[in-house]
């Protein structure tokens, strides 16, 4: 009996579910029953960290400096000063970029000064026709890949400047330019000392979870005192929140490269940087390269939120146009976001594969073609618009820049589809609401708060224990503790049953419709094109018509958050299904065994690491968008993070609040993570 | 001890340095671009497009940046915004006046616009006859049927904002009324939540009671404020007040402006225009208008505000280049 | 070129090694000092340690190709990378012409690496981001030539191992073969003095094997150079080495000549690879050759010394004269009889190897 029950997980579980129940009901609510509520030690926490962070902020070594504007010295802190100089000098090539793109001034007075602006009324660098630009894109697209992604770059572009999108779009871009390139360095770099140093990898795996988990609200107010308010402040917030998946994949990648292929690197007589750059890092590249998606399509999801902190663009456009219901032109915006994302995403993908012709003996011309045809778009581009000037009697002009929100517009367009749907489905689905509402969701939102503090314990503690082992029931004991002596723990059993909920569904669904499309190529293409779709597609713009259709209510929450959390569900089980190795295709065809308990029985047991992978980042989306359900209103540890900003205290709560988010998380990760490993290598898979 | 103090000299100097590079040393009246938040609704981005251009007219450059709301009064404080000029009293004045005590924040007067913000419904819900008796706060009592949603228990739903608007005002506003057994306060998260509310219930026929403000762009299709038992200094909990007064309404709201501390320093032409300029409701509402019943786009709304207008603003303007000149 | 075991030892010896030993375990050297010379692999299992290669000394000569045999685990693979220094050993010394290897300072050895060692291995370790010619070019850019320069030699390489029209072709997109053609290329394309060889052909299919061997024999002629080749294939072994290392459990069982291990097997664990050899296909006619005396009639028949006895068999027995064995400058250096061969195909094959002669 007792071997039994060591051996077999379903017992454990059982088991532990049986004391799990018989806690339920031992345990009554009372105010002073710790096993009920742990109290709120840590209730001082917020007000320490506050005072700390501040103090760090404000008043640790303050020196004098100068201020010109009034003439006097100012007393400041060092290290704002420090981040502040940091960002300036993020600010500098952004706003560089940014003039390339749509002219302006500011280059010529970082050399220079105002004062010589003000002298010189000339000293204006002009925008470029958003002709050459797009013409360029369609260039660089055919040399690096050929008529495929040069049609895209067309189709992308010409999307863009004809619908009035041009300036917010070349806004959002430059900083996605600074912050996606320094993120896949930076994340190079931790990934690659990650990997030549254990200790190293294990102090950034936590530490990459919660740059991953923990709100961006959350700490908002402390990236703008040591930021500031801009672009700049959005680009460094949005390369922390990029950077983690870039550090992960390039530790994978390193880690997976065929010894030989090092030894043989090593034999061609590499030194260390040449073993790292030509061999390491160009062989570990096709994980290496996944990581470059991941950065580019997180800072475009991420331009939304960069707008909270000053990042003009296509994010603050888009908040303008759904704040005043606009859905129609938030679509539009949205859209351009996406096709960004999509184009730099293939266009680095392009580069990094990029063959050279050794054999092409060619002439100058033939060689510096592309730079010939370059030159000519732009003083073709040039002459367009100024002919284009002549024709258009408007007051602007097709053909130079379309101003935003100006010209033909497919917002109508948008807006009549989502009227559609709404007039269509809106009926069908307040039935679903209500009975989604008031049968699941209420129900288990009260028995999630009706567990007694010791009962969540046990249940969570056990549960990493039978599928984890001890050193990860300890450390997720370590996670709830912070939460429970928090104030905030009802508040985090109830962002934890929506995430509970979310992640139930989206798993579900994803990995079926992921098994479905991992049959067929074609279909995992498209499905995989479409993850791409739905992560970098601002969450903001469903939430409204969700809110449309399901109202202000936990329902329309959940809703965001599966819909954004498939997105790993679906990828990780293509990808994971999909490299299951044809020979145990084949085998599993001589034992003569069906197309359905060959998936059941030989694909998804190989593959169930990596979907546990997947489910892992699934609970990371959940989460995120839970939080974000915020914005919808929602009772939640989110609503309060929003609250906090408010707060004279804030700046501590939010962070308190936000490393409860982070530890929901990290806890799941824990036992996802370990659970996932021991599988792999079980199965021998790693 | 020495050593320590050489030090911090030595940073500061570095430090210094570094700015030297990055920003460049001038001359006393600031020919720096002064900033103004763009923030997410109609008449503040008008606004701002219709001061940054009087600044102009002025001779001063203006930058504006988008910012969230509740994070632009910390970037007033740290200078990196100049001004704020639209700080409603009722969803705001908890932000504005904590960073106006943290320092940085200078109060750079008020709006002549009297504001509203309070609970109500639109029009159809009383065409409809879904609340006889409104817009008196009494035929609460007996309508909350109308306005019952699946998850508010069978109460009728009381569709709040944020709670970093107000935080317990509504909660302790339903009680002391007595209407904690037929009304449930839920906290949308934003105002975006808010109008999405308003269509969806348009659609399903469903009453519902939203809080809102004028002007605002709802005013286009029709929207009444419930009048609560009237308001008085205290009456709130939160004021001292008991839960006997804290079912009074909201009060007139005002409409602040508020600017960096080096503003006047900086800029004091423009400081003294600002400081004396001041909106009415009309106005205000003339310049949401302009964007959301017009459907121009919010720059050419401020330029077209100012062209029609001059007589409104360009006093401010004069009055202070006179006193300057 | 020819450097039978009967050749002259006062040749430099290219690779020496003396009393290498490599044992895995984190006290390796701890437990190897404290064993005062007696190493056996179960006591160190004991003390937490794994014995790779076991007090192993030798030389390679100028020109010779020494193929170090043993099964997987046998300690052949290890030795080799102690010889590249892909692994540091744990005690002994290991020159390379002259010089002392382990002594060398991570400068010095890419040094080495770069202008004298070559290295090929089992499956293949190509750079999947490069094409062939970028490949086979990577040593040389490696060094710091320039791309127009390495292309140029990498386009002679390619040429050299039969990929010509293959030079853009991406690893992935050749056969086993192919690619490791890839890999001979680029181990040979700094022109290196010492070539290594790390189970070339082991992850090949059998046809595609014995194609491989061919042609490794035809560059070898051409080439010339020092060669350590490592494989568990003992017919591999027998067909192309001048010496041959049998290797088992870290130590070197026998080191001598394939004809030689044939015949006379230093151990049992050696006997048995030897026992299903048929002799014909490993001994050279120099081997089984007799004398010239005077008086002997030689028919037209020439044989080389160097051939395989197997490939001429037919032919000899088909003369009723004693047949020449001529040597390199086609002067004869012994003889062969019909009747011994004969002897020596079914005398042989009855009975065991070591029967001897």
């Amino acid at each position: 009996m007792k071997l039994d029950i060591r051996n077999s997980k379903p017992a454990q579980f059982a088991i532990l579910l049986v004391v799990f129940f018989i806690l339920c009901l031992a345990i009554g609510p009372g105010e002073s029953n710790y096993l009920w509520r742990l109290p709120p030690l840590f209730k001082e926490l917020p007000t320490v960290i506050n005072d700390s962070i501040q103090f760090v902020m404000y008043d640790w070594w303050p020196i004098q400096v100068y201020d010109p504007d009034i003439e006097d010295f100012e007393e400041k802190a060092l290290f704002s000063e420090i981040t502040r100089s940091i960002s300036s000098a993020f600010l500098f090539v952004i706003t560089l970029i940014r003039e390339i793109f749509l002219g302006g001034t500011k280059t010529i007075v970082a050399f220079t000064g105002w004062d010589f602006i003000d002298k010189n009324p000339w000293a204006e660098w002009p925008a470029l026709p958003w002709t050459v630009i797009a013409g360029w894109a369609i260039v660089l697209g055919y040399k690096l890949q050929g008529k495929g992604l040069a049609l895209l770059a067309a189709l992308s572009t010409g999307y863009i400047g004809i619908f009035g999108q041009w300036e917010p779009s070349m806004q959002t871009l430059s900083f996605v330019l600074i912050a996606a390139p320094v993120s896949v360095a930076f994340g190079l770099a931790l990934g690659i000392w990650g990997y030549k140093n254990h200790w190293v990898e294990a102090a950034l795996n936590p530490l990459l979870n919660i740059a991953q988990t923990m709100p961006h609200y959350s700490y908002l107010v402390p990236v703008i005192v040591l930021f500031g308010v801009g672009d700049q402040a959005a680009a460094i917030a949005t390369i922390f929140f990029a950077t983690p998946p870039m550090v992960r994949l390039t530790m994978l990648g390193l880690k997976n490269i065929s010894p030989d292929i090092v030894d043989a690197g090593m034999m061609n007589g590499c030194n260390r940087a040449q073993l790292l750059f030509r061999v390491q890092i160009p062989t570990a590249r096709r994980d290496i390269l996944i990581g470059v998606n991941q950065v580019v399509m997180q800072c475009l999801a991420m331009t939304v939120i960069a707008s909270f902190i000053g990042a003009q663009g296509l994010g603050s456009n888009l908040m303008i146009a759904l704040n005043s219901l606009k859905i129609g032109s938030g679509l539009e915006i949205g859209l351009c976001i996406v096709l960004i994302a999509v184009l730099l995403d293939k266009l680095s993908l392009a580069w990094a594969n990029k063959q050279t012709d050794y054999f092409a003996d060619l002439g100058f011309v033939k060689r510096h073609q592309y730079w010939l045809i370059c030159g000519a778009i732009l003083i073709a581009g040039i002459l367009f618009a100024y002919f284009g000037g002549l024709i258009f009697d408007e007051d602007f002009n097709y053909l130079y820049i379309v101003p935003h929100n100006k010209g033909i517009t497919t917002a109508p367009f948008w807006q009549a589809a989502v009227d559609w749907i709404w007039d269509t489905f809106f009926f069908m689905l307040k039935d679903f609401n209500e009975f989604l509402i008031v049968s699941i969701l209420v129900p288990m939102k009260e028995a999630y708060l009706a567990m007694p503090v010791a009962a969540t314990f046990l249940l969570v503690m056990g549960t990493a224990y039978i599928l984890a082992g001890i050193r990860s029931a300890l450390i997720v004991c370590g996670f709830l503790l912070f939460i429970a002596f928090s104030e905030y723990w009802d508040r985090a059993l109830i962002t934890a049953y929506m995430t509970t909920f979310s992640v139930i569904v989206a798993s579900v669904v994803g990995i079926t419709v992921g098994s479905l499309c991992a049959q067929n190529s074609t279909a995992s293409k498209v499905v995989l094109l479409l993850c791409d779709f739905f992560q970098t597609f601002p969450s903001f713009i469903y939430l409204i018509p969700v809110i449309m259709l399901f109202g202000i209510t936990d329902t329309s929450v959940i809703i965001a958050a599966v819909v954004y959390a498939l997105v790993p569900a679906i990828r990780y089980t293509v990808e994971g299904l999909r490299n299951v190795p044809a020979v145990l295709h084949d085998a599993g065809s001589m034992m003569g065994v069906s197309r359905f308990q060959r998936w059941i029985s030989i694909e998804l047991p190989l593959a169930f690491p990596h979907i546990m992978l997947g489910v892992n980042q699934t609970v990371v989306f959940a989460l995120f968008m839970v939080i974000i359900g915020a914005f919808i209103g929602t009772t939640d540890l989110g609503q309060l993070i929003l609250k906090a900003i408010s707060d004279p205290r804030g700046t501590g709560i939010g962070i308190i609040l936000g490393l409860c988010v982070a530890f929901i998380g990290l806890a799941a990760d824990q036992i996802l993570r370990t659970w996932a490993n021991e599988r792999k290598k079980a199965l021998g898979v790693a | 001890m020495i050593s320590k103090k050489f030090s911090r000299a030595l940073l500061a100097t570095a430090v210094g340095a570094l700015f030297a590079v990055s920003g460049v040393a001038n001359a006393a009246d600031s020919n720096k671009p002064i900033k103004i938040p763009i923030k997410n609704w109609s008449s503040q981005i008008v606004m701002a497009h219709v001061i940054g251009g009087m600044f102009e007219s002025m001779g001063n450059k203006v930058e504006y940046v988008p910012v969230d709301n509740q994070a632009s009064f910390e970037a007033v404080r740290t200078g990196d915004l100049t001004i704020l000029h639209e700080v409603w009293q009722s969803t705001m004045q908890n932000a504005y006046y904590n960073a106006m005590e943290k320092g940085g924040l200078i109060d750079a007067g008020t709006h002549e616009a009297a504001t509203l913000e309070e609970m109500g419904v639109p029009n159809w819900v009383i065409d409809k006859g879904l609340c006889p008796g409104l817009p008196k706060w009494e035929a609460l009592k007996d309508c909350s049927a109308a306005f019952a949603t699946p998850d508010s228990g069978g109460k009728g739903r009381w569709l709040e904002g944020p709670q970093s608007w107000h935080g317990d005002v509504m909660p302790n506003r339903v009680k002391g009324l007595g209407l904690d057994d037929k009304w449930v306060v839920k906290f949308a998260g934003a105002a975006d939540a808010l109008w999405a509310e308003l269509k969806s219930a348009e659609k399903e026929g469903r009453g519902t009671i939203i809080f809102n403000w004028s002007p605002n762009f709802t005013d286009a299709s029709g929207f009444t404020f419930i009048e609560f038992p009237p308001y008085f200094d205290g009456c709130r909990i939160a004021d001292g007040g008991s839960m006997e007064t804290t079912g009074c309404g909201s009060p007139p709201g005002w409409l602040k402006k508020g600017a960096n501390y080096k503003f006047p320093k900086t800029h004091p032409k423009a400081y003294a225009a600002f400081s004396k300029l001041s909106f009415t409701t009309p106005q205000i509402g003339q310049m949401a208008a302009l964007v959301d019943v017009d459907g121009l786009t919010h720059a050419d709304a401020g330029k077209k505000w100012l062209a029609d207008n001059e007589d409104a603003w360009k006093p401010w303007t004069v009055s202070v280049l006179g006193a300057g000149n | 070129m020819p450097s039978e075991s009967d050749s002259s030892a006062n040749e430099q010896a290219v690779i020496k090694c003396e009393s290498v030993y490599k044992i895995f375990g984190d006290n390796a050297h701890k437990v190897l000092e404290n064993s005062n010379g007696k190493v056996d692999a179960e006591s160190f299992k004991e003390a937490g340690c794994i014995v790779g290669v076991n007090n192993a000394s030798f030389e390679v000569r100028e020109g010779e190709l020494l193929i170090l045999m043993g099964l997987s685990g046998s300690g052949k693979s290890t030795l080799l990378r102690c010889i590249s220094r892909l692994t540091d050993p744990t005690a002994g010394k290991i020159y390379i012409e002259g010089q002392d290897l382990l002594a060398m300072n991570s400068k010095e050895l890419i040094e080495v690496r770069r202008s004298k060692m070559g290295m090929v291995f089992q499956s293949f370790g190509l750079l999947p981001h490069k094409t062939v010619l970028e490949n086979i070019a990577f040593p040389l850019q490696v060094k710091g030539q320039n791309t127009k320069e390495s292309i140029r030699r990498a386009v002679e390489m390619a040429e050299l191992v039969g990929l010509g029209g293959r030079e853009n072709y991406f690893p992935r997109e050749l056969s086993g073969g192919q690619q490791q053609r890839v890999g001979i290329a680029r181990s040979l394309a700094v022109e290196p003095d010492i070539w290594f060889l790390d189970e070339p052909f082991s992850a090949l299919d059998p046809l595609i094997r014995k194609e491989m061997q061919d042609e490794f024999i035809r560059l070898r002629k051409v080439l010339n150079k020092t060669i350590l080749f490592v494989t568990h294939d003992f017919d591999e072994a027998l067909r192309l080495a001048d010496r041959i290392a049998i290797m088992k459990e870290g130590v070197i069982e026998q080191l001598d000549t394939p004809a030689n291990i044939v015949l006379n097997p230093a151990t049992e664990y050696v006997r048995k690879f030897t026992e299903e050899v048929p002799r014909e296909k490993v001994l050279k006619v120099s081997s089984v050759m007799e004398p010239v005396s005077d008086s002997e009639q030689f028919g037209d028949l020439k044989v080389s010394k160097d051939a395989i006895v197997e490939t001429v068999a037919e032919a000899i027995l088909s003369q009723d004269k004693p047949v020449a064995v001529i040597g390199d400058n086609n002067e004869t250096v012994g003889t062969l009889h019909a009747s011994h061969v004969l002897n020596m195909l079914f005398g042989g094959k009855s009975g065991k190897g070591d029967e001897g002669d």
